[in-house]
């Protein structure tokens, strides 16, 4: 809980510009993927040895960088494991 | 979408650069014509309305907002030059039922902006001008309030301002509207 | 009102209240009005019946949904991960809010914005926001509302609130050979609804709408205005020199047969109203689909079926009718695109959009009659509207169903008498 506020006092604001020809908006932060539910911004960052996926929440501002190793955890998850991660209280409203 | 899409053409909101607002136009002039439009229409003028159009007309009231390619999915109405012409021949014929009798209407216009300049399919610049409007209509059925946003494409032939495309955003096209047998 | 008989809505002894509304030659201006019996056909036909709720186009993706409407009930159309279709009534089971509120996404999950509570695109609810006052993780046997049965017939999704009844294709009986007639018609034997959905409200009972789809005898009257403008020959179709025919195909269904006339022509698109070299590509892949029998296929044409209580093909366009009150519907119209439909596919388009909708040139004239038809009813008298056109002339086909001339109410009797016996079934 605290984590997460502390996250959303530091999130950035984005200015959102629109991409031409491409449906959804790119923000700094990247492409943005979004549903009703959901805003999250991915792009590819470059500063490491090797290249990464940046993933930010823009509801709260939130960055995660996965790797490719990680990527590909996720491409392989079993169903019910990736479902199990979408309850809110496993995680981010644990308690 | 299973049509093969090769030969669409551009959707016609954005077809065409869109540059400064060309020389030559008076903002006063350009809302008097609108206004002309309007009354034309409020006031069941066919032939003269009619008249406003050049022969490339578009007259287009999408769905959703702003509304999907008008040659790949529904809209309301989506009038080249000839169908606006059978859409006014049939309502010349008194048996239109959804327009006859008339419907009592009258429109306001507000917020008239100058967009800019339009490329046309012949090269020339067309005036891009938009308006909000609020439309009171008086039928059997009862009373509705339309309202929404025009965009007008105008230019001079021979002098006279005539009307090229109009799309009308209704703000409540995302909902069940009513019929809507005027001219919006 | 001049009440020279008993009232209608009284009910004698031994004889249903239908009995009395629904008679062979007439039927009762009440059954229109009456807010009580828009409320048992809620229960005894919306909420128990199939209903047509859309298309699986609609949700091409796997986790694509679209909000739909099944009569009274918001509803979320999902394909699944593995591809299966649901309808989820819109509904949290926390305490009860509109859990989606797009028109439509891609997701596999949904979470509730007014507390967090989070659901699988099938409806199972696969979490909430700090389990411990619930004693922990999966301690609630909940998750949102589900249509209790939901089936598809050529991609047509359909939606039973009841958890018992006929199948969906013994509910669609022998409309599904008009379904399969409109399929076959692609080059590659499927449709899609996925050109958009124009909406309109109609001030009136959605049973004037199901009447009029298959009503022969008044397009040369209501639709004479664009007709003689249009130049168009679908007014002799419905004349009483005409050959085709007005079918009563079963469980409230009913078409328009058309055939017989373009028969008569022997030319191809003639139904559509154009001629092959306009739409070469679409022909092309007919023949090479169907062969011989492409010509049969181009020159008979697509159905005009009433489909039993809200699906309507009205060749190039579907209608889905959903009521909204006694007073009120809405039609929402799309048109029909072929997989391998080529040019085909945006003439249909344009040609829908000319034609449907709050502005079309054919319905919004037949809307103008619905609401003067609710107006009307909503007088004292006469108490009955007349329904007995074409039974001096009835005749049975070679399938056993009861045909009429083109402009006959065969189509409408057949109606009232599915209606009624659903209406006198147990709740
Ligand atoms: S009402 Fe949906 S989570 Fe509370
Ligand atoms: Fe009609």
């Amino acid at each position: 809980m605290n984590d997460e506020m502390h996250a959303v006092g530091e999130g950035p604001r984005h200015e959102v510009t629109l991409d031409e020809g491409a449906a959804g908006a790119t923000v700094p932060a990247g492409r943005v993927v979004e549903s009703e539910f959901a805003s999250v911004a991915v792009r590819l960052d470059e500063q490491g040895n090797s290249v990464r996926l940046r993933v930010e929440d823009l509801r709260s501002g939130r960055v995660r960088f996965l790797d490719a190793l990680e990527l590909e955890t996720v491409v392989w998850l079993e169903d019910g494991h990736l479902t199990q991660l979408l309850d809110p209280s496993h995680e981010r409203w644990r308690g | 979408m299973s049509a093969h899409l090769t030969d669409l053409p551009p959707r016609p909101d954005t077809a065409g650069e869109l540059v400064d607002v060309p020389d030559g136009w008076e903002v006063r002039d350009v809302e008097q014509f609108l206004f002309r439009e309007a009354r034309l229409a409020d006031e069941n003028d066919y032939d003269g309305w009619e008249a406003l159009w050049t022969d490339d007309a578009i007259y287009w009231v999408p769905v959703d907002g702003e509304g999907d390619h008008p040659r790949t999915t529904v809209s309301i109405i989506f009038d080249n030059r000839s169908r606006i012409s059978t859409r006014m021949k049939q309502v010349k014929t008194g048996k239109r039922y959804a327009q006859a009798p008339p419907s009592n209407l009258r429109h306001i216009l507000g917020n008239i902006e100058l967009i800019g300049g339009r490329i046309n399919a012949a090269g020339g610049t067309d005036l891009e001008v938009s308006a909000n409007f609020l439309a009171l209509e008086s039928r059997a059925r009862g009373n509705q309030l339309w309202g929404g946003r025009t965009t007008y494409r105008i230019r001079r032939i021979d002098g006279e301002i005539r009307l090229a495309y109009k799309k009308v955003v209704l703000v409540d096209n995302d909902k069940a509207v009513p019929t809507l047998g005027f001219l919006v | 009102m001049t009440a020279l008989v008993p009232s209608p809505a009284e009910v004698v002894e031994g004889e249903s209240r239908y009995d009395r509304l629904i008679q062979p030659a007439r039927v009762h201006g009440t059954l229109y009005t009456d807010p009580s019996i828009f409320a048992e056909e809620l229960r005894k036909i919306w909420h128990k019946t199939w209903v047509f709720v859309g298309h699986e186009s609609e949700v091409p993706e796997p986790n694509d949904y679209v909000r739909k409407q099944l009569a009274d009930q918001d509803v979320v159309m999902t394909r699944d991960k593995d591809g299966e279709v649901h309808l989820l009534i819109n509904r949290c089971a926390h305490r009860g809010l509109q859990v989606c509120d797009d028109k439509a996404g891609n997701s596999s999950s949904f979470r509730c914005p007014y507390h967090g509570w989070t659901y699988r695109n099938t409806g199972e609810l696969l979490g909430y926001p700090y389990n411990k006052g619930y004693g922990g993780k999966n301690k609630l046997e909940l998750g949102m509302g589900k249509v209790a049965r939901v089936a598809s017939y050529q991609g047509f999704v359909f939606g039973s609130l009841a958890q018992e009844g006929p199948s969906l294709e013994e509910h669609l009986g022998a409309a599904k050979g008009e379904i399969d007639r409109l399929v076959g018609l692609s080059p590659e034997g499927k449709v899609s609804l996925d050109a958009g959905w124009l909406r309109h409200q109609t001030k009136a009972n959605w049973k004037f709408l199901a009447e009029n789809e298959t009503d022969g005898y008044h397009p040369q009257f209501v639709h004479g205005s664009i007709f003689g403008v249009a130049g168009s020959p679908i007014g002799a179709l419905y004349s009483d020199n005409s050959t085709a025919v007005t079918r009563a195909l079963g469980d409230g269904h009913s078409e328009n047969d058309l055939r017989p006339e373009f028969r008569t022509f022997d030319e191809p698109m003639r139904w559509f109203g154009t001629t092959p070299d306009k739409v070469p590509g679409y022909l092309a892949s007919m023949a090479e689909s169907y062969g011989e029998d492409a010509h049969r296929r181009t020159v008979e044409g697509a159905p005009h079926v009433m489909i039993f209580p809200n699906l309507f093909i009205a060749e190039i366009q579907v209608f889905n009718i959903q009521p909204v009150g006694v007073g009120e519907c809405v039609q929402y119209s799309t048109a029909v695109q072929f997989a391998g439909g080529h040019e085909l596919n945006m003439r249909m388009v344009s040609q829908s959009i000319g034609s449907v909708g709050p502005a079309g040139m054919l319905l919004a004239d037949d809307t103008e009659m619905y609401e003067r038809n609710q107006r009307g009813v909503e007088m004292a008298d006469p108490e009955w509207l007349d329904v007995r056109r074409g039974l001096v002339r009835e005749t049975v086909d070679e399938d056993g169903f009861t045909i009429g001339a083109a402009t006959d109410e065969t189509a409408m009797r057949g109606f009232w008498s599915h209606y009624k016996s659903l209406m006198e079934a147990d709740a």
